[in-house]
């Protein structure tokens, strides 16, 4: 143990012994908005079940490592025997940095920055502890904190020389560091790649802290979430794995998709060198690359085929036979034999139960 | 009414509610709310009629709410099961995932604003509209930035359309497996859309002679984006601000979305805030991974945007069983193609051997849904309830079978065959395939 964690362990044991720990000073409302990058992987309230992480009801006074039938890492699992209770201590200092607090957990968050953020999040978390330690203020206090800015209407202008663009001459011109700030996309002509440089093994490093809990360590996908990797030559499979790497015709998407929508509930949280190596990571997951020291750019992104690239066509779906009948369709007499049932959604039972 | 009589009121309305509900409630897939329903027939409970007749009801000698005490209303207490539902199995995550119109329910041709589907890919962004903008740059001669009063200053536009999701009844290429029309076809809603066309504020910038693609792209946790093509784009998409004459609701893209008419629901980007103009598409996530449909050679179509003729009979279904039993039933269900208008509904009840035409009720717009009814005296033999739509460039609706003959049962999106309702003699109905 690092003398950083003795110092807090030490901590937090005089904390549960004096019995009162430090009140919490969060704003419950805002905390529910910070709970937003955590809904991913954990449920709270009632009925919450255990998802990628476990459930949060009664986290406060709750052992480390503690919740029955949730697959711990054995580091949490360790952190509970030593003693650790989830408290306002433990948990600030857990969530400013996962990975220090509790060396080798799965969590796959890099943690919360601001300070206020973590109060308000706790604060949110109390309310749903028996035994919570935490004395929310109330969200009219802490208006002047609330971490969105109000934003004030344009004043009308009255009056004002009108733009002399278009027809209706409504809008104004967008600055260039407007435009900047919202394009972000990539094409696959490469147009749009920032500047910008990573390689297969510092992939591995951000795809294991931020991809892997939902699509598995090796690309596979846990549960429901998309699998990332194999599947090559099963699409005329009766049962197809689409894939990056099976499926995917263009690596500009990988790309843009990544720094445009992931980590789920963490968007845009990746720079633009992590984007490349976790892309180039990928590419090594699904056998396109092979050399664990290949290093992807804005240079050589284009010289990137994707294996399945050629296999797209037009929609062609007039002229499908069904689409090509002249003929007025059938009123009598339009099959043979009696009907007879072939298939039936009963026997599936599949259809969620509607009681209310 | 005393306690009393009250108490035996609601006793009697339980046992004809039971009566005809014991058949079908076995099957544990039907409808919570057994109050909903209400008392099948007027059967007298006694020689002398029925208590809702003879005894006073609390509504008739009490006072209720004045107004003002409901300054939003809602639906009776009596329709609470009438919600969307979604399939807790189909999607790893609900923030990701897909809520379903309880198309059983309703009737005419107009969704609610609350029961319309949602699908999210990154949750509900609540978007504050003083703090939202929407941006028009590339190939374009002057890029602009629009707040939502300036847009409500170009000339509007108020048209009904159908928005479809491309996997509506995509869960039913394999076979029946989803017993009620909320889960096959409910990823469909139809509102009364007001906003303003995308071609004017287009031309408010100024397209560039190059311009062939705009990206367009959403301002929530997942960045929706697509590629539409310039075509689309100046024929007849609207940006909207309204729906059914209220503004748009935060899961349906507040407080400004694409209306892309006809084409998959996936384009008619939510909480629209960028249009990028360009010479290329861009091929996002959304256009090539997804919405493109795998054939059984391994290749896949892409850009297959346009909704094909569909229809589905609504009630009757699994989850509206017939409860009255025989004599007089209604047949009542939606019809609806991307092509423009729907012209007629076939409707059969022996399982495609003979088909009568349905007669359509209601306001018949281009891209919007129709509704239809076939009203007959039913003999209490069971039936295999079917529906066929013809739009007006003459596509017919096709059956499940010829569809899978072409595109195996491997391509998600674009499923547009014919439905089967098998109703038993009891009135339970249950979603089937037939020979």
């Amino acid at each position: 143990m690092s003398k950083f964690l003795k110092t807090i362990a030490l901590a937090l044991v005089a904390a549960t012994l004096s019995g009162s720990a430090a009140l919490a000073n969060g704003d419950v409302d805002q905390g529910e908005k910070v709970f937003k990058k955590c809904k991913a992987c954990h449920a709270v309230g009632e009925g919450a079940k255990n998802k990628i992480g476990p459930q949060l009801n009664d986290l406060f006074g709750r052992v480390a490592g503690s919740i029955d039938g949730f697959k711990y890492s054995k580091a949490m699992i360790a952190k509970g025997e030593e003693g650790t209770q989830w408290d306002q201590e433990s948990l600030a200092a857990f969530l400013s940095k996962p990975k220090s607090f509790v060396k080798g957990t799965k969590m796959s968050f890099a943690g919360i920055k601001k300070q206020k953020d973590i109060d308000n999040l706790l604060a949110y978390l109390g309310t749903f502890s028996a035994t919570g330690d935490t004395e929310p203020t109330t969200s009219e206090t802490s208006d002047q904190t609330a971490t969105t800015e109000p934003v004030e209407k344009a004043a009308p202008l009255k009056n004002a020389e009108l733009p002399t663009h278009g027809t209706y001459h409504l809008g104004r011109m967008a600055s260039e560091a407007e435009i900047a700030a919202w394009n972000h996309d990539v094409r696959p002509d490469g147009e749009g790649l920032p500047d910008g440089r990573g390689t297969v093994l510092q992939g591995e490093e951000v795809y294991v802290e931020y991809c892997a809990s939902c699509h598995g360590d090796f690309g596979e996908g846990a549960g429901r979430w998309p699998v990332l990797a194999g599947g090559q030559g099963s699409l005329q499979n009766e049962r197809p794995v689409k894939t990056i790497g099976s499926y995917w015709p263009y690596l500009s998407t990988v790309y843009d998709y990544v720094q445009r929508a992931m980590p789920f509930g963490q968007a845009t949280v990746l720079s633009d060198d992590e984007v490349y190596a976790v892309t180039a990571y990928l590419l090594y997951l699904n056998d396109i690359v092979t050399d664990e020291e290949f290093e992807l750019s804005n240079e050589n992104f284009n010289s990137i085929e994707m294996p399945n690239a050629a296999n797209f066509y037009a929609d062609d779906r007039a002229n499908e036979p069904q689409y090509n009948a002249s003929a007025e369709p059938c009123m009598v007499d339009c099959k043979a034999g009696p009907v007879e049932i072939t298939k039936r959604a009963q026997v599936l039972d599949v259809t969620p139960d509607q009681s209310n | 009414m005393n306690e009393k009589a009250k108490a035996k009121s609601m006793a009697n309305a339980q046992i004809q509610l039971n009566a005809g509900r014991r058949s079908f409630l076995k099957n544990s897939v039907l409808v919570g709310g057994a109050a909903a329903i209400g008392a099948i027939s007027a059967t007298p409970a006694s020689a002398s009629g029925e208590d809702v007749i003879l005894q006073k009801q609390d509504w008739r000698t009490d006072l209720g709410d004045g107004v003002g005490t409901r300054p939003y209303g809602t639906p009776s207490s009596h329709e609470a099961h009438v919600i969307r539902r979604n399939v807790e199995w189909l999607t790893a995550d609900p923030v990701s995932s897909v809520s379903f119109t309880p198309l059983h329910e309703l009737d005419g041709i107009i969704t609610p604003n609350g029961v319309c589907f949602e699908r999210h890919h990154g949750g509900i962004a609540e978007i504050d509209p003083a703090a939202h903008r929407l941006m028009i740059h590339g190939l374009v001669d002057t890029p602009l930035v629009f707040t939502l009063e300036d847009l409500k200053r170009f000339p509007r536009e108020n048209r009904v359309h159908f928005l479809e999701c491309a996997a509506n009844s995509g869960m039913e290429w394999r076979g029946a497996q989803l017993n009620g029309v909320q889960f096959t076809h409910g990823m469909i809603h139809n509102v009364m859309y007001t906003g303003v066309k995308l071609r004017d504020v287009l031309n408010e910038a100024g397209i560039k002679p190059t311009a062939k693609w705009l990206l367009v792209e959403g301002g929530d946790a997942s960045a929706m984006t697509r590629s539409i093509p310039m075509e689309k784009a100046l024929d007849d998409c609207l940006i909207a601000f309204k729906m059914n004459g209220e503004a748009l609701r935060p899961e349906q893209g507040y407080p400004m979305r694409l209306v892309v008419p006809g084409w998959e629901g996936n384009m008619w980007i939510k909480w629209l805030r960028r249009i990028e103009v360009g010479d290329m598409p861009w091929q996002q996530r959304e256009e090539t991974s997804k919405y493109t449909d795998l054939m059984p050679d391994g290749r896949a179509r892409r850009f297959t945007w346009q909704m094909d003729v569909k229809s589905v009979i609504t009630s009757p279904s699994p989850q509206a069983p017939v409860l009255h039993g025989k004599g007089r039933l209604v047949i009542s269900g939606l019809a609806w193609s991307g092509a423009g208008k729907v012209s007629r509904v076939d409707v059969s009840i022996d399982g495609g051997r003979n088909w009568q035409p349905a007669r359509i009720d209601g306001p018949s717009f281009t891209r919007s849904v129709h509704r239809f009814y076939l009203d007959i005296d039913w003999n209490g033999e069971p039936l295999y309830l079917q529906s066929r739509a013809i739009d007006e460039e003459n596509n017919v609706q096709p059956t499940k079978d010829a569809l899978r003959a072409v595109r195996g049962v491997n391509s998600i999106y674009h499923n547009n065959g014919i439905q089967t309702w098998y109703v038993a003699k009891d009135g339970v109905t249950e979603n089937v395939e037939v020979s």
